[in-house]
C-alpha cells in the first residue's frame, strides 16, 4: 500500500505545482478537479487496504463535494470573467520556485512529527505526511498571493485538500462527526463566498482584490 | 438536561425565525434570548458550583472553565439581543434574527463540547454564521469587511485544524502503541488524561498551528487584520457579540490545549508563545489607539489590546495570572459590549463613525453620553471597575514571576499607558464641545447598560461570595500551579 499512497500524494503535489504555474482560469479549475479526484482515490486506497469502510464513504462524499458541487459553483463565479486575468502576469517561474522552497519547508516542519512516531508501530502512510503538508503550504501561498477572489478561493480549496490528505495519512480518518462537519464547512464557505463575491462584483464591477481598499487605519 | 436545552433554544429559534416576520419574529427573538440567558446562567451556576454537568454521552461537558464562558455568552447575548430589534427591522424581511441566534448557538456549542474536533467545527461555524451579519448593511465597506473576515478566518481556522489533526495523530499513535481497548478519541477529558505520555515534538508543532488558527479568531497580532474591519462595519449588537465574547471563544479554544501541551512538553513552551503574541498585540493596538479616527474601529483595536492583556495573564501563569486573565475576559466582555451598543446609538444619532464628527455628546445625548463615559472609564482600567482589579492581578503576577516576565510586564504596562492617553483624548473630544441638533429617537433602554456597569463595579469593589472559589476551580482546569 505504501508505494501506491506515496505515488498518489506525489501526483496531487505535482497538480498543485501546476496550479501555481498555469494562469488561465479554466485550466486552473480543471487542475483543482484533478487534484480532488486524486485525493478521493487516496481515501479509497487507504480505505480498501486498511479495511476501513468509513473511508470509502468519505471518498464518495469527497468526490461529490469537491469534484462535482464545488467546481460548478466556481464555474458560476468564473463565468462572467475573462479567461485570463487582465493585468499582465507575474513570472510564473518565480512562483513555482517559491512553491519548491515551500516543499522543503514542509519537510523541515513535519520531519520531527514523523520522527516522533515509533517506527515499529507507526502507520505505514506516515512517510507521506510532509508531501501532504507541502500541498497545504502551497495552497496557503496561493490564497495569500491570489490577485482576484477566484484565485484566493482556489488557493483556500487547495489548502483544504492538503489538510484532508494530511488527516488521511496521519490518522486514517477522523471521527465521523468531525469529518461531516469539515465537508459541510468547506461547502458552506464556498457558497457564502459566491454570495459575497456576487455582491462585491455588483459594487465594484471586478473581482480584483486590489480594489478592496476602502477600510484603512 | 438544562445543558441540552441551552443549545436547543437558540438552534430552534434560528430555525423558526427563518420563516417568522414582523411582530411574531420580534416575539420569538425575545423569548429565545430570554431562554438562552436563563438556561445559560443556570448551566453556568451548575458548572461553577459542583461537578461538571454532562449530556449526550459525554459529548457535552461543562466544567468550571466552560461554565465561565457559558455565563458570559449568555449575559452578552442578552444585552445584544435587547438592542437588536432596532437594527433588524429596518427594511423588509430580514435574515438578522435567525443568523443572530445561530451565531449564539455556535459559540455556546464551541464552549460546551468536550470533543476538540466538534469544538473546531463550532468555532468555524461562528465565522459562517456571522459573515452575513457583518455585511448586513450591504454597503461597499461592509461587504469588503465580510469578504476579508470570511477568507482570513477560514484560512486561519484551517491552520487550527492542522493542529487538531496532529494532536489526534499523537493520540492515535499512542493508543496503537499501548494497545488500550478504548478507541482513540478527540475527547478533551481522554486527551488530558493521556497528556503526559503524548510525544512532545508533535505537540509542539501542533500547538504552533493551534495558536495561529485560534489566535486568528481571538484577534491576536499579526492575525488580527480582519478584526477592525469586521467590528467596525458590523451592526452594533453583532460588534458587541464579536468583541465581547467571540474573541474570548478563540482564547478559550487555546486554553483547552495549553494544559495538554504543558503536560507533554513542559510548562515554558506555550507560555513563552502566549507572552510574545500578547505583547505584540498590545504594542500594535497601542500604536493605532494613539491616534484613532473612527470610534468603532477604536473600540475594535482596544479589543486587540485587551486580548493581548489576557494572553499576558495566561503567559505569566500561576494562580494569579490565570485568575486575572479569566476575570479580565469577563470584565472586558461586559465593558466592551456595552460600549459597542452605545456606539451604535451614537452612530444612529450623529450619522457618522468619525470621532471628529461627534461633539457635545454629554449635552446632545445625556443618557447615552454618560453611559459611554462611565463604560470608557471602566475600559481604561480605572478603579472602582473590575478591569482595574484584573489588570492588577495580571501585572502583579508578571512582576512577581522573575526578571524575564517582569520585563514583559513593564513593556505591557507601557503599551497600556500609551493606549490610555489616546483613548482619553478621543473620549474628551467626543464628550465636550458644541452639541449639534440631532434627529430624535436615538435613545435606548438605560437599565441594561446600568446592569452591565453595576456588574463591573461588583467585580472591582466587592467580590460576590463564590467568585474567588469559582476562579480557583477554573485555574485548576487550566492546570495553573
Amino acid at each position: 500500500m505504501t508505494p501506491l499512497v506515496n505515488l498518489l500524494v506525489f501526483v496531487a503535489l505535482l497538480l498543485t505545482l501546476l496550479l501555481v504555474w498555469r494562469q488561465s482560469r479554466p485550466a486552473r479549475l480543471r487542475l483543482f478537479v484533478a487534484q480532488s479526484a486524486v485525493l478521493a482515490l487516496l481515501a479509497l486506497t487507504i480505505g480498501l487496504f486498511a479495511g476501513r469502510r468509513g473511508l470509502v464513504a468519505v471518498a464518495a462524499v469527497f468526490l461529490l463535494v469537491k469534484v462535482w458541487i464545488i467546481p460548478r459553483v466556481l464555474a458560476r463565479i468564473a463565468a462572467q470573467l475573462p479567461v485570463r486575468p487582465v493585468t499582465p502576469g507575474r513570472s510564473a517561474g518565480l512562483a513555482v520556485l517559491g512553491a519548491g522552497a515551500l516543499v522543503v519547508l514542509a519537510y523541515v516542519i513535519m520531519l520531527p512529527v514523523v520522527g516522533a512516531a515509533d517506527p515499529a508501530r507507526r502507520l505505514p502512510t506516515t512517510g507521506a505526511i510532509p508531501l501532504a503538508f507541502a500541498i497545504t503550504l502551497i495552497g496557503l501561498a496561493l490564497c495569500v498571493t491570489g490577485r482576484d477572489a477566484l484565485g484566493q478561493i482556489l488557493g483556500f480549496l487547495a489548502l483544504e485538500n492538503g489538510i484532508f490528505a494530511l488527516a488521511l495519512l496521519a490518522t486514517w480518518g477522523l471521527p465521523g462527526l468531525v469529518e461531516a462537519g469539515v465537508f459541510l464547512d468547506v461547502l458552506v464557505v464556498v457558497l457564502i463566498m459566491e454570495g459575497v463575491v456576487v455582491e462585491l462584483r455588483r459594487e465594484h464591477d471586478s473581482l480584483d482584490v486590489d480594489r478592496l481598499r476602502e477600510l484603512r487605519g | 438536561m438544562t445543558l441540552v436545552l441551552l443549545l436547543l433554544v437558540p438552534a430552534l429559534a434560528a430555525a423558526v425565525l427563518v420563516r417568522a416576520r414582523g411582530a411574531a419574529a420580534r416575539l420569538v427573538h425575545g423569548a429565545a434570548a430570554a431562554g438562552t440567558v436563563a438556561a445559560g446562567l443556570r448551566v453556568a451556576a451548575e458548572g461553577l458550583g459542583g461537578p461538571a454537568p454532562v449530556a449526550l454521552d459525554g459529548l457535552l461537558r461543562v466544567d468550571a472553565l466552560s461554565a465561565w464562558m457559558v455565563g458570559l455568552i449568555a449575559l452578552v447575548s442578552g444585552l445584544a439581543a435587547a438592542e437588536a430589534p432596532r437594527y433588524a427591522e429596518r427594511e423588509g424581511p430580514t435574515r438578522f434574527y435567525p443568523l443572530f441566534h445561530l451565531f449564539v448557538f455556535t459559540m455556546l456549542l464551541a464552549v460546551t463540547t468536550d470533543d476538540i474536533g466538534l469544538m473546531w467545527v463550532a468555532v468555524e461555524g461562528t465565522t459562517l454564521a456571522s459573515v452575513f451579519l457583518v455585511g448586513f448593511e450591504r454597503t461597499r465597506a461592509s461587504l469588503e469587511a465580510s469578504y476579508k473576515y470570511l477568507l482570513i478566518c477560514s484560512v486561519g481556522i484551517a491552520m487550527a485544524f492542522v493542529g487538531t489533526v496532529l494532536v489526534y495523530f499523537a493520540d492515535v499513535h499512542l493508543l496503537a502503541a499501548g494497545g488500550a481497548g478504548e478507541p482513540p478519541a478527540l475527547r478533551w477529558t481522554a486527551l488530558s488524561a493521556l497528556a503526559p505520555r503524548l510525544p512532545g515534538p508533535v505537540l509542539q508543532v501542533a500547538f504552533v498551528f493551534l495558536l495561529v488558527g485560534y489566535g486568528t479568531k481571538a484577534g491576536l497580532v499579526p492575525m488580527h487584520t480582519w478584526l477592525p474591519d469586521a467590528h467596525g462595519e458590523a451592526p452594533a449588537p453583532v460588534s458587541a457579540l464579536m468583541s465581547g465574547v467571540l474573541l474570548s471563544v478563540g482564547v478559550y479554544a487555546l486554553l483547552r490545549f495549553t494544559p495538554i501541551v504543558d503536560a507533554a512538553v513542559g510548562p515554558g513552551f506555550a507560555r513563552r508563545l502566549l507572552l510574545g503574541l500578547g505583547l505584540a498585540s498590545m504594542a500594535v493596538a497601542a500604536a493605532f489607539l494613539w491616534t484613532p479616527r473612527d470610534y468603532k474601529r477604536m473600540l475594535a483595536y482596544s479589543s486587540v489590546e485587551h486580548i493581548g492583556v489576557v494572553c499576558l495573564g495566561l503567559g505569566f501563569g500561576g494562580a494569579w495570572g490565570t485568575a486575572g486573565a479569566l476575570l479580565h475576559v469577563a470584565n472586558h466582555a461586559l465593558a466592551k459590549s456595552t460600549l459597542f451598543l452605545l456606539a451604535g446609538r451614537i452612530r444612529a444619532a450623529y450619522g457618522s463613525t468619525e470621532i471628529a464628527a461627534v461633539r457635545g455628546l454629554l449635552t446632545a445625548l445625556p443618557g447615552t453620553g454618560r453611559g459611554f463615559l462611565v463604560a470608557m472609564l471602566a475600559l481604561l482600567g480605572l478603579p472602582p471597575f473590575g478591569l482595574f482589579t484584573s489588570e492588577v492581578l495580571i501585572f502583579g503576577a508578571g512582576f512577581a514571576g522573575g526578571a524575564g516576565s517582569a520585563v514583559v510586564a513593564a513593556a505591557g504596562l507601557g503599551c497600556l499607558l500609551l493606549a490610555f492617553g489616546g483613548l482619553l483624548r478621543a473620549l474628551g473630544g467626543m464628550l465636550h464641545g458644541p452639541a449639534p441638533a440631532l434627529a430624535p429617537g436615538a435613545r435606548g433602554p438605560g437599565a441594561l447598560v446600568a446592569l452591565a456597569l453595576g456588574l463591573l463595579v461588583l467585580t472591582g469593589l466587592a467580590w460576590p461570595p463564590g467568585l474567588a472559589g469559582a476562579l480557583e476551580r477554573i485555574a485548576a482546569v487550566v492546570g495553573a500551579r
